[in-house]
């Protein structure tokens, strides 16, 4: 008795899998620098209404708050595009490029339909 | 330093340093187009001259995405918000640190795959054969199109003014200027103001240069030119930071005497001498004026270029309307320093001053420590210059609106493999951190160095360039620094018009009217559509609309709002379909015109309803993805073919 043929499950693309898991790491980086920028300049960088000062704290000779909320932040995301980068995204293969290919099926497409309507 | 000692090299006048570099720079571009030229007679041709054949290495393609994001607005808009508000610009341009990260990563390697699944060449093409839908891709070439076109025409303006702003002492260009105005007398359009024939010297230059390289060398050409162009701009910046920082004697002492520094009043001046002048007495905009009679010393500049008309005595400046008014605006200076050291400038006549109207900043006016703080001082704004809702705003809009224009996706078409896409981010990060934060610190050591300039903030750049080369005895260097404002105009204004010249060409002439036409036609047309494109919108800039930065942001933020969320759920959501993909598309265009609409007709100009006090941009954005999803679920599940193909491994093909 013949055996019935086994059921092939297609498998989903590496590249569309590596390219999703990585979308997910960049917007969860996003996310943590945006946080860390806005929380620290807002709480430290920030003046109430009608309050004023002359002296102010620096660091590297810029306010304080723009180093801890931009500046390190900056450098920050530096060294974890190295990461990311170099370390996290995979070189996956892209493909051949079909070039043409799209015009040619949409010609294929319009003599299908000319001999349709001559027939 | 005493930033006093600096006025007098401002008088000192233009060289034809600015000049010389432009035309060194043109035949650059030009050298640039003919050899791209050269690689398209062996190569096939709409893949080439609209994709570079997909073949870009990393330092193309990290300087062309970097130098595409990069407009006029960095290095001459951006640098007068940094002098005009001071230390808070930081956070506001701050997100551009994860930028490269999130538009370069979050959809570069599924785009350019899918690209080349389908054999696509522009978006539209992508959408089209993604969901095997022409209405579709229809649709989008009509979003691109109409958002572009207007963005081209703002470019081209804004490109024409920064060039006149560059080179307007610079004796050649004053001689042809003049030269052009005797042509053009009597022809009211071309007429007009007593700027205008500069401005279209300058806008006839711009035009024939972008448009020639551009049409003569496409895509490649576009961004061989963006990599020169990017390393001006970063060698401008990097020649830049230190002179400035030696100027004022470190970034610490910059801080601390922002720390001091009171917003200036605004205020309308007579100005007047004793007896009516016989020659036409003239006060040239940016004049300093001291005021000195026991009641305490005051310190004005003008904003506007003054005559005494002979036999007069009462100066005169011709005013929006081209009406002859009394009132010369400028401004007063509130900061104790500078009031007691700044000098009046010799104008030839004894001039007695009198303040008609003065108004203080809405935010900031009379406080200390304004410029090294936030919201920052606002002239008009009581929430000053950037209250927290829009700081929020502003960092999801730099980060996701870069990742939603057209003009960026097309360059994550065109890498040759993920290795590049990989070293190009890592790249584009150094590479905008040498530009942004720099800028930040430059522009506000001009704030020390070169008191009043809220008069004519957007000239901040060249004159900082001018003054801290005079300062180190290199005038010659001032050419090389102002060439990056126009390289950063030129490398998009190149991407905007071949963008529209794709459009035409492949997504509506052959992708809808003619498929079957040969590559001769096609060659022909791309040609005669770039030139096309660009000889309009230069007309159109000729008498431009009103509110152009505003249309620039409508437009950005209009094209972010309507591509981003359905490219980036077609990418990566399987289930994902045609009727969920098309109410994105146009949920996220209503909901961004009808804010813009909503504020328009209550403000009266182009101009943003901010619900919730977010920026159009993202309530846009928000509402597209909801359309698009929403939508999906509701109707069938795409065709099985085109989920395998795109999706699944070895695609049935």
């Amino acid at each position: 008795m013949p055996q019935p043929k086994p059921v092939v499950q297609p498998e989903y693309d590496p590249t569309y899998l590596n390219s999703l898991r990585e979308a997910y790491v960049i917007i969860a980086l996003f996310a943590i620098f945006c946080s860390w920028s806005i929380f620290v300049c807002y709480n430290f960088g920030y003046l109430s209404p009608g309050e004023q000062l002359s002296e102010i704290s620096t660091v590297l000779g810029m306010p304080s708050w723009a180093f801890w909320g931009i500046g390190l932040p900056w450098l920050v995301v530096d060294v974890v595009a190295v990461w990311f980068c170099f370390f996290y995204m995979t070189a996956d293969n892209l493909g051949e490029a079909h070039e043409g290919e799209d015009l040619a099926e949409q010609v294929a497409h319009l003599h299908e339909g000319e001999e349709a309507r001559g027939e | 330093m005493n930033s006093l000692t600096l006025v007098p090299l401002l008088a000192a006048g233009g060289s034809n340093a600015a000049i010389v570099t432009f035309s060194i720079y043109i035949v650059g571009v030009m050298v640039l187009a003919w050899l791209s030229n050269r690689l398209l007679q062996s190569k096939s041709f709409l893949s080439e001259y609209f994709l570079g054949s997909r073949s870009l290495g990393v330092w193309a393609f990290a300087l062309t995405f970097a130098a595409t994001s990069s407009s006029g607005g960095s290095f001459i808009g951006f640098p007068s918000l940094v002098y005009t508000h001071g230390w808070i610009v930081a956070l506001w341009i701050g997100s551009y640190m994860i930028v490269p990260i999130v538009s370069m990563g979050l959809l570069a390697k599924r785009i350019n795959q899918v690209a080349r699944k389908s054999g696509s060449i522009t978006i539209p093409d992508v959408l089209r054969d993604r969901f095997e839908s022409p209405v579709f891709g229809a649709i989008a070439t009509g979003l691109i199109v109409f958002f572009m076109v207007f963005n081209l025409i703002a470019q081209f303006k804004g490109g024409s003014v920064i060039l006149q702003t560059l080179l307007q002492d610079v004796p050649l260009f004053r001689q042809a200027s003049h030269g052009l105005a005797d042509m053009l007398h009597g022809v009211p359009i071309l007429g007009g103001s007593e700027d205008k024939p500069g401005y279209l010297l300058c806008l006839l230059v711009f035009t024939v240069a972008v448009v020639v390289y551009t049409a003569y060398g496409g895509f490649r050409a576009v961004v061989w030119t963006d990599v020169m162009q990017g390393l001006v701009m970063v060698g401008g910046v990097a020649l830049m930071l230190p002179l400035a920082l030696w100027a004022v004697g470190g970034l610490g002492n910059a801080t601390r005497e922002m720390a001091q520094m009171t917003p200036p009043d605004k205020v309308k001046l007579e100005l007047s001498v004793p007896d009516s002048v016989s020659e036409t007495f003239n006060i040239a905009s940016n004049s300093w004026l001291v005021q000195d009679d026991g009641d305490g010393r005051r310190v004005f500049r003008t904003a506007a270029r003054a005559q005494i008309l002979p036999g007069e005595k009462t100066a005169t400046y011709r005013d929006d309307n081209g009406d002859l008014s009394p009132k010369i605006p400028g401004i007063e200076i509130t900061y104790a320093k500078q009031v007691e050291n700044l000098s009046p400038d010799q104008l030839g006549h004894d001039v007695t001053i009198r303040v008609l109207e003065s108004k203080e900043y809405v935010n900031g006016a009379g406080r200390t420590g304004v410029y090294v703080t936030g919201p920052g001082p606002h002239a008009s704004s009581d929430a000053g210059f950037l209250p927290f809702s829009l700081a929020v705003s502003f960092f999801f809009m730099w980060t996701f609106s870069g990742a939603g224009q057209p003009a960026n996706m097309v360059r994550l078409m065109a890498f040759n493999n993920a290795t590049t896409l990989r070293r190009s981010i890592f790249a584009v990060s150094i590479y905008y951190s040498l530009i942004y934060f720099p800028l930040v610190i430059i522009f506000c050591c001009a704030r020390v160095l070169l008191p009043g300039w809220e008069t004519e903030s957007d000239r901040i750049m060249p004159e900082m360039a001018k003054v801290t080369t005079e300062l180190v005895h290199m005038p010659w260097l001032a050419g090389l620094l102002v060439a990056a404002p126009f390289a950063a105009v030129m490398s998009t204004m190149d991407s905007f018009l071949l963008m529209i010249s794709s459009a035409v060409v492949r997504d509506i002439y052959q992708r809808n009217i003619n498929p079957e036409a040969s590559e001769q036609t096609i060659k022909r047309l791309t040609y005669a559509a770039t030139i096309a494109v660009g000889t309009i919108a230069m007309l159109a800039a000729v008498s431009p609309p009103q509110f152009l930065q505003d249309i620039i942001v409508f437009t950005g933020s209009g094209l972010s709002t309507s591509f981003l969320a359905p490219v980036a759920l077609m990418l990566y959501w399987p289930r994902f379909n045609r009727q969920g993909a098309l109410a994105g598309m146009l949920g996220g265009f209503a909901t961004h015109v009808t804010l813009y609409t909503v504020g328009t007709l209550k403000s009266g100009k182009v101009d943003a309803y901010e619900l919730f006090n977010f920026h159009p941009f993202m309530v846009g954005l928000f509402a597209s993805f909801v359309f698009a999803i929403a939508v999906a679920y509701l109707t069938p599940p795409p065709p099985e073919h085109l989920v395998r193909k795109y999706f699944y491994k070895d695609a049935a093909r």
